[in-house]
Order: structure tokens, then C-alpha cells, then sequence
């Protein structure tokens, strides 16, 4: 399976989680779940690009 | 009129520190939180926060049998290895899912007999999903115990 999927897949569920456990509104669900989403994931690709040219 | 305004300022902040106090006092009952951890979402559920209590436990479910199907071992307290208590534990919040794991993996009388150090957690090291299927499975434990303190907070009345 594409590793880059199951990041992706963990990053959403939670996510997910995390906004239904911190925020009880649904516009402050869905801000924490956008804003933990994107963090995880572009954050994650950020750190593997700046891996990359260490052996 | 000023001695009587004077006497209820100076009660006004007493009473909502003992309020404060009892509010903390409260103790959530021991089987609504075994029974949150035993089964993702119950506690939500019998709180009556039924929404949360579906995502919950459809969350946890989901990640649960990603792990599994990654080949994601479930994890079980070896004596050489201090480490493995921190992957049981991790992997037993999962409750009733990572029961049914070791009662499918062990068979029941295999789990009885061979709790804590025999027991066999299933994965497979060589598949190239091993590490990530363990991740999802300590994730969704772990999501777990935090949605059993959660039922406890609600229950306390320290969160809606």
C-alpha cells in the first residue's frame, strides 16, 4: 500500500478525533480538523524533503 | 443598605469557589468508564453525546482494522523487553477490539493460559505495512483512553 496514503489516511482519522474531543461547535471542528490535518500532512512532506539529502 | 451590599460581595466569590469545588468533587462510576474503554463510544453514548460517541467509535474501529490489516501486531508485556508494557498497554486500550484480536489469535483457552508472557499478538515483521499497522493500532488504543478521560471530565461536569 502507498505510504504516502496511509499517512494521509492517519493524519484524517485523528484529525477527526482531536476536533470532535477539543471542539464542541462545528465551525470549531472543522477548523481544528483543517488545521491538524494540514499540519500533520504538509508538515510531513516538508520534513521528508528536507531529509532528503542526508544519507 | 452598604453593610447589606458589603455582606453579599464578600459572599458572592465564597460560594462560587465552593461551587467550583463541588463541581471537582464529583466522581465519574467506575463502570461507565470500564465500559467506555470496553467498548469505543459507549460512555459518550450514555452521556447522550451520541454524535461524538458514533465518531468515536467509528474512528477507532476504522484505525483499529487498518492496523490489522497492515499486519500490525498486537502487543503483548515480554519480560526481556521493558518496552513491550508500553505497546500492551498502548494496544489493550483498545478494548473489546484488541480482545477479540488475542481470543482470535490464542483462542480462549490459549488467552487464559498464556496471559501475560505467552501470548501470541499476531503481525508479521517481514510485511512491509508492520511498522505502520503497529502505529494504528497504539494510535486507535491510545485514542481510546483519551475518550474514557473524556467521558470522566463530562461526567464530573467539568466539560460539556
Amino acid at each position: 500500500m502507498d505510504h504516502l496514503l496511509l499517512m494521509i489516511w492517519h493524519a484524517l482519522l485523528v484529525s477527526v478525533f482531536f476536533a470532535f474531543l477539543w471542539r464542541s461547535t462545528a465551525v470549531g471542528r472543522r477548523n481544528l480538523f483543517l488545521k491538524t490535518f494540514l499540519i500533520m500532512v504538509v508538515g510531513a512532506a516538508a520534513l521528508g524533503w528536507l531529509m532528503f539529502p542526508f544519507p | 443598605m452598604t453593610a447589606r451590599g458589603t455582606k453579599s460581595q464578600k459572599n458572592k466569590p465564597a460560594d462560587s469557589t465552593k461551587e467550583k469545588r463541588g463541581r471537582g468533587q464529583n466522581r465519574a462510576s467506575a463502570p461507565l468508564l470500564l465500559g467506555s474503554w470496553f467498548l469505543p463510544g459507549f460512555g459518550h453514548w450514555r452521556l447522550g453525546k451520541k454524535r461524538r460517541a458514533g465518531v468515536f467509535a467509528a474512528v477507532i474501529f476504522c484505525a483499529f482494522v487498518t492496523g490489522v490489516f497492515l499486519h500490525g501486531e498486537i502487543g503483548t508485556p515480554k519480560p526481556e523487553s521493558p518496552f513491550s508494557w508500553l505497546a500492551a498497554f498502548a494496544c489493550l486500550g483498545n478494548g473489546v477490539l484488541a480482545i477479540a484480536r488475542l481470543v482470535w489469535l490464542n483462542g480462549l483457552g490459549g488467552l487464559l493460559s498464556g496471559f501475560p508472557f505467552a501470548l501470541q499478538g499476531g503481525g508479521s515483521p517481514s510485511a512491509a505495512g508492520f511498522a505502520y499497522g503497529n502505529t494504528f493500532l497504539y494510535t486507535a488504543g491510545l485514542m481510546n483512553l483519551l475518550a474514557v478521560l473524556d467521558v470522566s471530565d463530562i461526567a464530573r461536569g467539568e466539560k460539556d
